[in-house]
């Protein structure tokens, strides 16, 4: 209910040939954007399925701590890295379905142009520094766990905290990937293709 | 000047937020660039950005919001399923012969979906596409049934296990301890999800049976608001025993394992997902298609909540970093009224950013920053949670911004004016706040279960 691109006249057929776009950067634009969309949905599609992964471990440790008393650090610190997993790398994926909720008392009422325009703004001025900020904050923390190869602080916990840490990183790749497809889509509406902006949803 | 700076950073976001881009990154955006003027102008202090690493380690690893993406699995399943509908056709076929009775459907369906869902706009928009034409269709006053539907719609955030709950719990408990080590009590009392939970079980169901009592006065004193009708199908008392009894359990399992003491959230989250798809399994409404849908829409909603918690996290960093824990503990000294009189404002502010922010954003915003000074001042912490959890709830139905007023707007018929749709939540906002004014004048209603529980 909150698609941004949702009321696009779908009514008109799109006839891919006929929208064929004047100049190269267009072009090249709309190849990028089906690229990035394409890589992040199937990405998204795929790590949804560590949240069935996810519910039936955890159902897991309950049937074996109250079933038979038996309690895992590892298994519970598997539960912790599949639910960091998911939002981690859903985060983009989302941004693609346009799930991230937004104050829509105005921007509902905005015309596709006026849409695209406050996703430009936002990708440019918030999203894609957010995202290299993150990424150089970040550097240094990863790498420190990288070097020593860092481990669960408790006993019997997963080796594997480094590429635990990893994923703040990956996020922010993620995101910054998508965010400049974002900026594609808006540059496209703007200029007068919206139904190529969307053609890939 | 320089110490308002956090005054300023937050009515800019609030700006900022009117355009409409996710809230998760214009909070975090509008702090970045607020950071990076203050660094190079000197006022505010770069080394702060080395913490927010390990800040979102620490959300990473998290271990009561593990419990955030099973809820929503759970919740996401039963709405697929179909639940809902088959619960909704029987109550109505139960109720339907007397007067008033499609509301108590409505309002009951409600609250089991609330229990069993809580995400306050897929239940509005689920009931409105249900059960409004049915309403309608049955001669109901459009005011009663549009009031009925939204009301019923937000009881997600107060009918434990809430989802909302589980993010306002793990927030309070760490204002809980900030608030104690800050009066000097280094062996601070704990809160945690489920106590929230066992403390909105009370005023939950006292404003259920307030939601019924008004319809059932309403029809009383109006019979052609809410006429009786002919069922046109009998049913039997196993179909409605065989529909209501799978939610039930479900019900039952997730919060007595939780009410007992003997489970986490966490824990009872992932028996209610895992029932949740045996139901759907019984039901026969799962098949690999919607499996798909149902982890692909559960991986949105849960990146969704957990970004604009990054996002919160960055905010409230450079928002400290500003001296803005400062600035807003100066204002609450200087405020007449002592204690009652901050709790007012915090409330007030609260049901005014319900207009714009969601649950999430307000508990990962609002809630860090004033919590702990509320309850330096002695507040109990399941008290104020669902103080703070129906207050939003009124927010969202209070015209002319509240959310569940949009999201039914969006699903309801052109000829029902969006006026209609006003007047029919006023009572409900009457109600709510009726609440809230029995939950100041008399706290047992949240405090005494939790004390039985846990002595």
């Amino acid at each position: 209910m909150l698609l941004p691109w949702a009321n696009v006249n779908i009514g008109q057929p799109v006839n891919k040939q006929i929208q064929r776009l004047p100049n190269t950067f267009l072009r090249t634009l709309q190849c990028l954007v089906a690229f990035i969309d394409k890589w992040t949905l199937r990405s998204g599609h795929a790590v949804a399925w560590l949240l069935v992964l996810m519910v039936a471990m955890q159902s897991l440790i309950v049937i074996l701590r109250y079933g038979f008393e038996i309690g895992s650090i590892a298994l519970q610190e598997s539960v912790t890295y599949l639910h960091a997993a998911c939002f981690m790398l859903g985060i983009a994926y989302t941004v693609t379905i346009n799930g991230h909720v937004r104050v829509d008392i105005f921007y509902r009422q905005f015309s596709l142009q006026k849409k695209a325009a406050v996703n430009l703004f936002g990708a440019v001025v918030f999203l894609l520094p957010l995202c290299v900020f993150i990424f150089i904050t970040s550097f240094e923390y990863v790498f420190q766990a990288w070097q020593f190869k860092e481990h669960s602080s408790d006993t019997g916990g997963l080796p594997i905290v480094y590429l635990l840490k990893t994923l703040i990183p990956l996020l922010a790749t993620g995101l910054l990937l998508q965010s400049i497809s974002e900026i594609g889509k808006s540059i496209l509406t703007l200029v007068g293709y919206p139904q190529i902006a969307q053609a890939e949803h | 000047m320089i110490e308002f700076i956090p005054l300023f950073m937050f009515m800019a976001v609030c700006l900022v937020l009117m355009l409409g881009y996710p809230v998760a990154f214009s909070l975090a955006g509008t702090a970045l660039i607020f950071a990076f003027v203050g660094a190079a102008n000197h006022v505010f202090d770069a080394a702060l950005f080395g913490a927010l690493p390990s800040r979102m380690f620490g959300i990473m690893t998290n271990v009561t919001l593990i419990a955030v993406p099973l809820f929503v699995f759970m919740g996401v399943m039963l709405e697929k399923s179909r639940l809902a509908e088959d619960l909704l056709n029987n109550m109505a076929a139960l109720f339907g012969k007397r007067r008033g009775g499609l509301g108590y459907a409505v309002v009951i369906v409600g609250m089991l979906l609330a229990a069993s869902t809580g995400i306050v706009g897929a239940t509005v928009v689920t009931m409105g596409l249900m059960s409004l034409p049915t309403m309608l269709k049955h001669k109901y006053n459009p005011a009663l049934a549009t009031g009925t539907i939204c009301a019923t719609g937000t009881l997600g955030q107060i009918i434990p296990p809430s989802i909302a709950l589980v993010l306002l719990g793990d927030i309070l408990s760490t204002a809980y301890q900030q608030a104690q080590i800050s009066q000097g009590i280094f062996s601070p009392k704990t809160i945690s999800v489920g106590d929230l939970f066992v403390g909105a079980l009370v005023p939950g169901l006292v404003l259920v049976s307030l939601y019924l009592l008004y319809i059932f006065i309403y029809s009383w004193l109006k019979p052609n608001v809410a006429p009786a009708h002919q069922s046109d199908d009998e049913i039997s008392a196993f179909q409605i025993i065989a529909n209501l009894l799978p939610p039930l359990a479900l019900i039952f399992l997730v919060l007595g394992s939780i009410l007992a003491g003997a489970a986490t959230p966490t824990e009872a989250a992932a028996v209610g997902a895992l029932g949740a798809t045996f139901i759907a399994l019984l039901k026969r409404q799962l098949n690999f298609t919607r499996l798909q849908q149902v982890i692909r829409e559960t991986l949105k909603i849960t990146s969704m909540i957990f970004m604009i918690l990054l996002g919160a996290t960055l905010f409230s960093l450079v928002f400290r970093g500003y001296g803005g824990d400062e600035l807003v503990q100066s204002l609450f000294v200087d405020m007449p009224g002592g204690k009652m009189g901050a709790l007012l404002v915090v409330m007030l502010v609260i049901f005014l950013l319900g207009f714009i922010l969601d649950f999430i954003e307000i508990t990962f915003v609002v809630v860090p920053i004033v919590g702990p000074i509320l309850l330096a001042m002695g507040f109990d912490p399941i008290w104020l949670g669902i103080m703070i959890a129906v207050n939003l709830q009124t927010s969202f139905l209070t015209p002319p911004f509240g959310f569940a007023l949009f999201y039914l707007r969006g699903v309801a018929p052109a000829e029902i004016s969006t006026s209609t749709i006003y007047r029919g939540v006023a009572p409900f906002i009457l109600i709510q706040l009726l609440l809230l004014l029995l939950m100041t004048r008399w706290p047992t209603i949240v405090t005494w279960l939790p004390e039985q529980i846990y002595n």
